[in-house]
């Protein structure tokens, strides 16, 4: 495939592509950021970078969809390594911190299966967000999360498990 | 148990729309933004190499202007024969003794005074 507005350094990635899926990306950079809408938005403008520079390369294997969320995975894992090693170095220079360093803004806590999301266990938030809302199949979603197969499938079945325990518990059933 | 799954995924989804309904950037601007960035990574990218060029163009030179000290230097003969002399090793005995041994021969000692039936 080479379309049009192909880009130069990723010949299998077209910009028309790349919009077409924003609005989604956007959504997994956010809950990769605790929903921090800033540091979302930077990090998918990274994960453009990259893919821009040739630095991740598509190479067809996967959906295009399945690849940029795994740089957008990949982006935000070694973020999330820089932030903890500041924080580290400042707890061993600052002394104290009062823990207000990093806020965790969540959109709606409104909704009642919120809160039994928020409780899972992160592997298995990621691969229900994957699934249910992102609409991958679960061997697209292993991939973005980095597991084998046979993991995500554990995952999942375990977040689907503890999602219904959840929701029996508290009685959730909207329409 | 397959209605219990579409329910929570159901359920999900609707809680996740909440998410998804928040208004995300355009991606003409994100797009933009990203290829400046890019853009000036490049940049940066090609003012270092070009320093690095720099650099090793200027050591180059300068390694290649001062001389080695291996390094293998001609002799020029006229020039040698000009700044060099030399002299004999006896030459230091001459401001001593003030002659010249093989030009002048020293008088020779001589004694009549007899002692013992020998000369002193």
């Amino acid at each position: 495939m080479r379309d049009g507005d192909a880009l130069d350094n990723n010949p299998h990635v077209s910009i028309s592509a790349l919009e077409a899926i924003h609005g989604q990306v956007y959504g997994w950079a956010l809950s990769r950021c605790d929903f921090n809408r800033a540091a979302a938005e930077d990090l998918m403008q990274q994960a453009y970078v990259e893919v821009l520079s040739g630095n991740a390369r598509f190479n067809n294997k996967s959906s295009l969809k399945t690849f940029v969320f795994g740089v957008v995975e990949n982006l935000a894992r070694s973020r999330f390594r820089r932030v903890t090693s500041r924080l580290r170095l400042l707890r061993e220079h600052a002394g104290s911190l009062d823990g207000a360093v990093v806020e965790a803004v969540l959109p709606d806590e409104g909704h009642s299966i919120w809160p039994a999301v928020k409780a899972l266990p992160p592997r298995q938030r990621d691969i229900i967000e994957l699934v249910f809302c992102r609409e991958l199949t679960i061997e697209e979603a292993s991939g973005v999360m980095g597991v084998s197969i046979g993991a995500g499938r554990v995952h999942y079945d375990r977040a689907k498990k503890a999602l219904r325990v959840r929701l029996r518990e508290t009685g959730v059933n909207e329409e | 148990m397959s209605e219990a799954n579409d329910d929570v995924r159901q359920q999900v989804v609707r809680a996740w729309r909440a998410v998804d309904a928040e208004k995300f950037p355009a991606f003409t601007d994100v797009w933009r933004r990203a290829e400046a960035r890019h853009a000036g990574a490049r940049r940066r990218y090609r003012r270092v190499a070009v320093a690095a060029v720099l650099m090793a163009a200027v050591f180059v030179a300068l390694k290649l202007q001062a001389p080695s000290p291996n390094a293998v230097t001609y002799i020029e003969v006229a020039e040698l024969l000009g700044s060099t002399s030399w002299t004999a090793p006896s030459d230091v005995l001459l401001p001593r003794h003030e002659f010249d041994i093989y030009q002048e021969l020293p008088g020779l000692l001589e004694s009549t005074r007899a002692e013992g039936g020998s000369l002193l």
